[in-house]
């Protein structure tokens, strides 16, 4: 069945939510890669087999990731008129009694995390209902009280390979709206009214780089969603895939009516087999209901969205260099101008945005613009999605609005640091940012005042590090990883960085002497300013910010 | 733009002093003609400005802020301010010269350049050059890899591994048969470190894992004087093709047969 | 890899976008590394220039050209497994089935003279909620100490 019509896409929604809440109790079972290596499919296929055999009233999905990496496996029971509960920690010995007691109305009272009265997936909303009054709502556990979820609204709650179930939530119906009764200048518009950035780090603001590549002269056009991630320490984007892959292509399909391009890529880390299945049956479901491909919901317009896979360099993530791996070549950055928008992909123009800045389109649309800059702070709208790792307790994924503080990120959502030890810094931006000491967790999480400390947004990835951690040590982890990864083609960042390595290991050796010290920070400095690309410019961050937070963390190492 | 097919002079600024130049030329060109010293090292003129040697930055003014730019990207245009000798540019230029005469201890046309700015010495580990095919004199800018596909389309020698650890080489690090002997590498090297010899009847590229092409004897000296496969590329490009009797001729004898034919000197 | 096999990969990409990278990321999957006739094949078939290809599978991190052991381990070098502690449990690995740990063009792979394991390292697998974090063979181990190690080297054959 092809969706040509506004009653075709109503009836495929009617059909969506009796998925979703189908008059009978529903268990869903977190299986993105953190919920599968922890378990979560092995419990998925035992309960699979218990309700074959047992219960064949009981509806089994397999869900996304609701973020809560340190309660994993999740498990989430709905029943008819009621809460929809979360279970936490959930073991495949629990599985039995999860569905009994679900025939019965109940939960495991004991492995319950919280439970969902409502639920606003912002395309749309769900009422679950009332009861279980001994169990926590939602709302009151700090992890998930602070968060806003805008790009994370169906995540973990519906079945990424159902495009149906995304449709039941009010997917697809901004595409519908964009496509049928927007001209395209209002679309981009909307966007640039909406103030989102680009959510890859750099923080372009997304609707003008779609106006620059609309403009941009030549017939045939790309756009490009940017998958690589790469920051050691950020899985946003894998995440998002995973779980929801349709508001990625739904967000890329809107952005290509807009600019009037009819060819979409995902370039995509080879290290996420599963965001790519994932992405594949989207794509195929997508197709086979006419949201992809040709004439796209009877409107004449055509689109499609091919997947180029990665083949793990960290460099690539570089615009130029994601664009020559594309077409099959070393992915060694190239001077700029010209730019993507202008000489792009085998030549032509090509607007490239990150996963997240894709999956806000939707919303966008579906809300418009001043509804979204409600969100978020001046000049800094919408949330942003973090990976809250390292040595925090609460370990996982949040969202929460731009402008949000490194305080309450990392002790109201994170409740500090794991196994009660003190938190000394939080790194953000990857091997391209810089580490915050404690005492300046009270800046605000947006582009700007990040780089005023020093470090930068990036992709999103938030390493916590406590008193153990050795930050000359953590200087030279991400000069390793930036020497390691870095594609040798200019000398500041393929020799530079190489010494700067030397020097550290000198140093934590205890063999370094004050003047390898001032090297040490001069040759940074020369790396900043004189690399070809972003990776060698920033490079050099982890160290400058560690040498100006912690110095005396470097002064012990030196020889007496 | 261009006005009756010639280019339009604009006004620049260079170091704080006015001059006129192409609008449109690369900035580096422009120096170079104006006899402004700006080092460099990965630009040739046949090729699309690579930026890897990044010796020739320069700081580019803009609304009173500067950017410290490559001077062979710069495109010059009307009201263009750059400065090529500021304390910054000389500080990061000398780190960039120790780095480089870390990373080819045995290059002298690095050591000499070097020393022409003032840099003697390295402060950083130098490489051991050891069993290295390009001498220790490789400075990985590129040129070599880029006229090998470019210009010449073979293709031959290419990167291999990524940042510190990239090197040139041929494939596997084999006699590579597409390899046309043509010696562009070598001659395009700014630091001499490709090694090429002409033994009895092959060219062998010593710095490519050993790839050797036949030579094509003189018809009529039987001497040795250029590789086969890059003789019978050019020979199929030329329009009309060259005579028979002096197609496969050396050009000395070449020289000869024909003024002896011109001044009716019988050919023996 | 044989000729058949190759051609079916390649018929797998009709677009040229990804197209080469994809069709060796798929020799690499199926045969554990890029063996050097297939590459050479490639060229062929793809009509690009060996050295092109050559200087791909050796700037990726996700090619090898040797061949792998039995068993492949891959240890997560993550920013949150290496705050946690990677370095201590690639150690032990390498402790524990004698391996040197030293690298010639900057990729890590080592396998053991029996052939049994290879030992490589992987910039991040995006599962940093259990860092520090492992695989082999496909199976993800996070979560892991060096005590730990011997158990799952076990698992897979080894002996003491």
């Amino acid at each position: 069945m092809k969706i040509q019509s506004a009653r075709d896409l109503e009836s495929a929604r009617r059909e969506g939510l009796i998925k979703i809440q189908p008059g009978r109790p529903r268990i869903g079972v977190g299986t993105s890669s953190c919920g599968i290596a922890v378990g979560g499919m092995a419990l998925y296929e035992r309960m699979k087999k218990i309700i074959q055999d047992e219960y064949p009233d009981i509806s089994l999905v397999k869900t996304g990731c609701i973020g809560f990496c340190k309660e994993e496996p999740i498990v989430s029971v709905s029943i008819p008129g009621k809460s929809l509960v979360l279970l936490h920690k959930v073991q495949p010995d629990d599985a039995e009694r999860i569905i009994s007691l679900a025939m019965e109305g109940r939960v495991p009272q004991e492995l319950a995390l919280c439970k969902i009265q409502d639920w606003d997936h912002i395309t749309g909303s769900l009422v679950h209902g009332g009861g279980f009054d001994g169990i926590k709502d939602y709302d009151e556990i700090p992890f998930f009280a602070n968060q806003k979820k805008i790009i994370l609204r169906n995540c973990g709650l519906i079945n990424p390979e159902d495009i149906m179930e995304y449709i039941g939530t009010g997917g697809y119906f901004p595409a519908f709206k964009a496509i049928t009764s927007m001209e395209p200048e209002a679309v981009i518009e909307e966007v640039k009214r909406s103030g989102l950035r680009g959510r890859g780090g750099a923080g372009f603001p997304a609707g003008i780089k779609w106006e620059i590549t609309k403009k941009a002269s030549g017939e045939e056009k790309y756009i490009v969603c940017n998958a690589d991630e790469g920051d050691p320490g950020a899985y946003m984007n894998r995440n998002e895939m995973e779980s929801d892959p349709h508001m990625l292509l739904e967000g890329m399909l809107i952005g290509a009516y807009a600019m009037g391009v009819h060819e979409g890529l995902i370039y995509i880390r080879a290290e996420y087999p599963l965001a790519i299945e994932r992405l594949m049956v989207a794509l195929d479901q997508a197709r086979s209901l006419g949201l992809l491909g040709k004439n796209i919901l009877n409107s004449g317009f055509d689109f499609d969205i091919q997947i180029a896979t990665g083949a793990g360099a960290f460099v690539c993530g570089e615009s130029t260099a994601l664009a020559a791996s594309i077409e099959g070549k070393t992915g060694r950055p190239r001077i700029r101008p010209p730019r993507l928008t202008e000489k792009g992909v085998f030549g032509r123009p090509t607007d490239l945005n990150n996963v997240e800045t894709w999956c806000n389109v939707p919303v966008i649309i579906a809300k418009g613009a001043s509804w979204f800059s409600s969100v978020g702070a001046k000049g800094n709208t919408g949330t942003k999605v973090f990976s809250l790792v390292g040595k925090v307790d609460n370990v996982g994924m949040v969202e929460v609005p731009l402008g949000t503080s490194l305080n309450t990120i990392i002790f109201d959502i994170g409740n500090g640091g794991a196994q009660g030890r003190r938190v000394k810094a939080v790194q953000t931006g990857g091997p391209s940012g810089g580490c915050i000491p404690v005492r300046l967790f009270d800046t605000p999480v947006d582009y700007e005042s990040l780089n005023k400390v020093g470090t930068m947004m990036g992709s999103g990835g938030l390493v916590v590090m406590d008193e153990d951690t050795n930050m000359a040590d953590i200087a030279r982890y991400f000069i390793s990883f930036a020497s390691g990864e870095s594609c040798g083609k200019c000398v500041p960042c393929r020799e530079g960085l190489k010494h700067m390595l030397l020097i550290l290991n000198r140093l934590i050796a205890g063999k370094g002497t004050v003047k390898d010290l001032n090297l040490l920070k001069e040759l940074s400095e020369t790396v900043q300013k004189t690399s070809l690309c972003g990776l060698g410019q920033t490079a050099p961050n982890p160290v400058l910010t560690t040498m100006q937070y912690f110095k005396e963390e470097y002064d012990e190492l030196l020889e007496a | 733009m261009p006005v009756n097919g010639r280019k339009r002079m604009v006004t620049i600024t260079i170091n704080k002093n006015q001059y006129l130049a192409e609008e449109g030329e690369i900035f580096l060109l422009t120096a170079m003609r104006l006899k402004i010293d700006i080092p460099h090292l990965c630009y040739e003129k046949a090729l699309d400005p690579y930026g890897s040697c990044r010796l020739c930055m320069v700081e580019v003014v803009t609304c009173g802020k500067t950017e410290m730019t490559p001077a062979c990207t710069i495109k010059v245009h009307n009201g263009l301010e750059i400065l090529t000798d500021t304390p910054e540019v000389i500080k990061h230029r000398n780190i960039l010269f120790e780095l480089y005469l870390a990373e080819a201890p045995k290059s002298e046309v690095i050591k000499e350049m070097a020393a022409k700015y003032g840099v003697t010495k390295t402060r950083f580990l130098k490489k051991i050059v050891h069993d290295d095919p390009l001498l220790g004199k490789c400075i990985l800018c590129g040129l070599c890899v880029r006229v090998c596909s470019e210009i010449m389309g073979t293709c031959a020698i290419n990167f291999i591994n990524r940042g510190p650890f990239t090197v040139v080489n041929t494939p596997f690090y084999e006699h590579n048969p597409d390899c046309a002997g043509c010696a562009a590498c070598a001659r395009v090297c700014p630091t001499n470190a490709i090694v090429f010899e002409d033994t009895e009847k092959d060219r062998v590229m010593r710095s490519w894992s050993g790839t050797t092409v036949p030579m094509m004897t003189c018809s009529s000296c039987n001497k040795p004087f250029a590789p086969e496969k890059l003789m019978h590329e050019i020979q199929s490009r030329l329009d009309p093709q060259i005579n028979e009797d002096i197609r496969n001729m050396c050009p000395e004898c070449r020289r000869r047969y024909i003024s002896r034919r011109e001044m009716k000197i019988p050919i023996t | 890899m044989d000729e058949r096999t190759l051609d079916e990969i390649i018929g797998r990409y009709p677009y040229p976008s990804g197209r080469t990278l994809g069709i060796l990321r798929e020799v690499q999957i199926k045969e554990k590394h890029i063996p050097m006739d297939t590459l050479k094949l490639v060229s062929e078939k793809l009509d690009t220039p060996l050295s092109d290809l050559f200087s791909l599978v050796t700037f990726y991190s996700f090619f090898s050209l040797k061949p792998v052991g039995e068993h492949l381990i891959t240890v997560c070098m993550g920013t949150p497994c290496h705050v946690k502690g990677a370095e201590k449990i690639l150690q032990s690995i390498q402790e524990h089935l004698g391996l040197s740990g030293d690298s010639s063009d900057g990729k890590y792979l080592e396998t053991t003279p029996d052939n049994k394991f290879t030992v490589e390292i992987a910039r991040c697998f995006g599962a940093c909620s259990m860092a520090p974090v492992l695989h082999v063979d496909g199976d993800l181990y996070g979560y892991v100490t060096p005590e730990k190690i011997p158990e799952i080297l076990t698992r897979y054959g080894w002996k003491r």
